[in-house]
């Protein structure tokens, strides 16, 4: 074994600049598989925690509300929803369960009629400064104090030429479907950082209750835990509460457009990882095809002197990984470096592109990449993979050398 | 010989088919004659009612009250008594517009486009049912198809089509009862055939010298669980209205 290890070492001394090109290949691999799992993780897990966030990581809502949500259908409400919450926050690992109701709503400022549609939203002030971080997020102005007030996002008060201070006119539905209209003065102009979210009207839940005329009610209950992670075990431990029997109880990824996303976005990142490790183990092979070309004959004196086919594979598939070991080095230390600096600190930012998101799939329009350190540990591993993977062919040729043939061949 | 037995059967068919049908289409009124009567009865010049809606839907129920004015077949307004939160709500119909007056935020709202098909209030009336007063006769034709018993009432039943575009019900089929001339009971479809909505019109009372419905059901056919009842508790024909009522004035007065 030392003797092979001796033999891969000065075999990748032999030809430095190719065993050059070689490292560098796999470090370009590596850094690259860092970098990517970075900042897929930053834009997916930023997408996701966002989302749970609005949409809630597990919610309560009836049956026939869960059928038609699209509509929102007001009709299909909780009329009482203190013993709905009582149970939820009892649940353990629950750290916070909030009532919401969204509506569809026509916003107009001044005497003009207006015909500008956004969505308003009511909820109680804990939800607003838990999960969605308002206050932090108002760009003009101020949270909201009581019912008199909203805060705007700044597309929908763009689109109505809306400004601190206005009378903003919301006209919707009640539950019953008469029209039903509020009058707000704008408190705060807030920035998501998402086109969706911006054209949200927020005010407070017993705004919302009176307009919908669901006085003790409301449409949805958002359960939250310590993390997303917590999602799994509280929603299960809701479903089989006899006091929510009649109710409709989803996670956040078991409903959609999540339902279907989440399981895409594991199978694209996989994807994506197999692409750059099989164009990286593609270099790597090119290089070692031409080391074992070049090394025919020497190959052929060694299995002469009786080196077994198994110890010949191994001597390259060892020269590779050694050759592996200072590229994937290099590569995770490059690739973690410009993840953290770049892609993390920096962002990287979509511009508009983000501004067409349907509701409930809110995303930043600057993406920041989520670098961890297991990630090094993760793609040097790869690395060698790619190693293993591009040196397995020419140190299997190499071990199929019939020595005859090899010496003959003085190369 | 034979050929002309044929002839002669065929002749004697012919007249017992005809003497069979022919009194019976003769006992049926004209379509025209019954849409007059009808309309006779359900519009006017001037009209003031205090009326009670009630909504179902589901286990769910809500009632409002209204004070309504109407004028001709082009003007109409109402005003909501209740429930509190609907108070003062006023709604405006003029020969081409519906305007809302929205009291809590002291604004004028236009209905326009698909709302004036929406229910209004909720209701499984649209603003265009609740406030149209249009002459049948200008908008539909049809033919009388049967005689029927509707809730002991012997009606005819008419298969009314649309002769106007604008109207909100392209086919009608309605049972007119034979001694009040009211539609008691209708069926409202959409161009495509679709069952819409089922109006019956019950409580026929004497006032003045017209028949008139004191209390109307319309019941959604497409969203089911739905119905609402419309009870008129106090209606006036012929009455002097202040010009005032029938202009955006009245609506923020």
């Amino acid at each position: 074994m030392r003797l092979l290890y001796a033999l891969a070492l000065r075999n990748a001394r032999r030809n430095v600049r190719r065993s050059m090109l070689t490292a560098t290949t796999i470090m370009l691999g590596v850094a690259l598989l860092t970098c990517g799992m970075a900042w897929t993780r930053g834009a997916f897990g930023g997408i996701l925690q966002k989302a749970s966030n609005v949409m809630g990581p597990v919610r309560i809502v009836t049956p026939k509300f869960a059928q038609k949500e699209q509509l929102f259908p007001l009709a299909e409400n909780m009329p009482e929803i203190e013993p709905i919450l009582a149970i939820a926050r009892a649940t353990p690992g629950v750290v916070g369960a909030y009532p919401r109701i969204q509506m569809p709503v026509t916003i107009t400022v001044g005497d003009d009629i207006g015909e500008h549609f956004a969505l308003v939203q009511g909820a109680p002030n804990e939800w607003y400064d838990q999960a969605l971080d308002l206050s932090h997020h108002i760009v003009e102005g101020r949270m909201f104090k009581d019912d008199t007030e909203a805060v705007v996002g700044m597309t929908a008060a763009s689109d109505v030429g809306a400004k601190l201070g206005d009378e903003l006119v919301l006209l919707g539905q009640t539950q019953d479907g008469s029209i039903s209209p509020i009058k707000v003065k704008i408190a705060g102009i807030s920035d998501l950082g998402s086109g969706a979210q911006n054209r949200f009207v927020y005010v407070s839940l017993g705004k919302m209750q009176w307009m919908a005329d669901i006085e003790h009610g409301a449409t949805e209950i958002l359960v939250y835990g310590a993390t997303l992670d917590d999602a799994q075990a509280i929603g299960e431990a809701l479903k089989v509460n006899p006091g929510l029997k009649d109710l409709a109880i989803a996670r956040w990824d078991e409903r959609p457009p999540f339902s279907a996303i989440a399981g895409i976005i594991g199978a694209l990142q996989s994807i994506a990882a197999g692409v750059i490790v099989f164009i990286t183990a593609l270099g790597v092979l090119n290089t070692m095809l031409m080391s074992v070309l070049e090394r025919t004959a020497e190959i052929g004196v060694m299995r002469a002197m009786g080196l077994k086919r198994g110890a010949t594979v191994a001597l390259f598939v060892m020269e590779a990984m050694g050759i592996a070991s200072i590229g994937g080095a290099v590569g995770a230390v490059v690739g973690g470096a410009i993840a953290y600096f770049v892609l993390e600190v920096h962002g990287v930012n979509l511009g508009n592109a983000v501004n067409k998101m349907p509701p409930g799939f809110a995303i930043d329009s600057v993406i920041h990449a989520d670098w961890e350190p297991y990630m090094l540990v993760q793609s040097f591993a790869l690395g060698l993979v790619m190693a293993i993977v591009g040196g397995a062919l020419p140190a299997i040729r190499a071990s199929r050398i019939q020595p005859v043939e090899a010496m003959r061949s003085r190369r | 010989m034979i050929s002309s037995l044929k002839k002669l059967l065929a002749s004697l068919l012919v007249l017992v088919i005809a003497l069979a049908a022919g009194p019976a289409h003769a006992a049926y009124p004209s379509v025209a004659d019954l849409l007059k009567k009808i309309d006779a009865n359900m519009t006017y010049d001037t009209r003031e009612s205090f009326i009670t809606m009630r909504v179902t839907k589901a286990d769910r129920v809500k009632e409002y009250k209204m004070h309504s004015y109407g004028r001709g077949q082009d003007e109409a307004a109402m005003e909501y008594l209740a429930p509190s939160r609907d108070e003062g709500t006023k709604m405006l119909k003029t020969a081409t517009e519906l305007w809302m007056w929205l009291p809590s935020v002291e604004k004028t709202q236009k209905i326009s486009g698909h709302m004036l098909r929406q229910g209004m209030m909720g209701s499984d009336m649209s603003y265009e049912d609740m406030m149209d007063a249009a002459k049948w006769q200008s908008m539909y034709s049809g033919v009388v198809s049967a005689e029927e018993t509707i809730d002991g009432r012997k009606c005819w039943k008419v298969d009314l089509t649309a002769t106007a575009t604008d109207v909100s019900y392209p086919k009608r089929t309605i049972w007119v009862d034979e001694a009040a001339y009211i539609p008691v009971k209708q069926q409202l479809f959409a161009l495509s055939g679709t069952l819409l909505k089922t109006w019956t019109m019950t409580d026929i009372r004497t006032v003045g010298t017209r028949q008139f419905p004191f209390k109307m059901t319309v019941v959604d056919e497409v969203q089911t669980g739905s119905k609402t009842e419309i009870i008129f508790d106090k209606v006036t024909f012929a009455v002097p209205l202040e010009e005032e009522v029938f202009t955006t004035r009245w609506l923020e007065r």
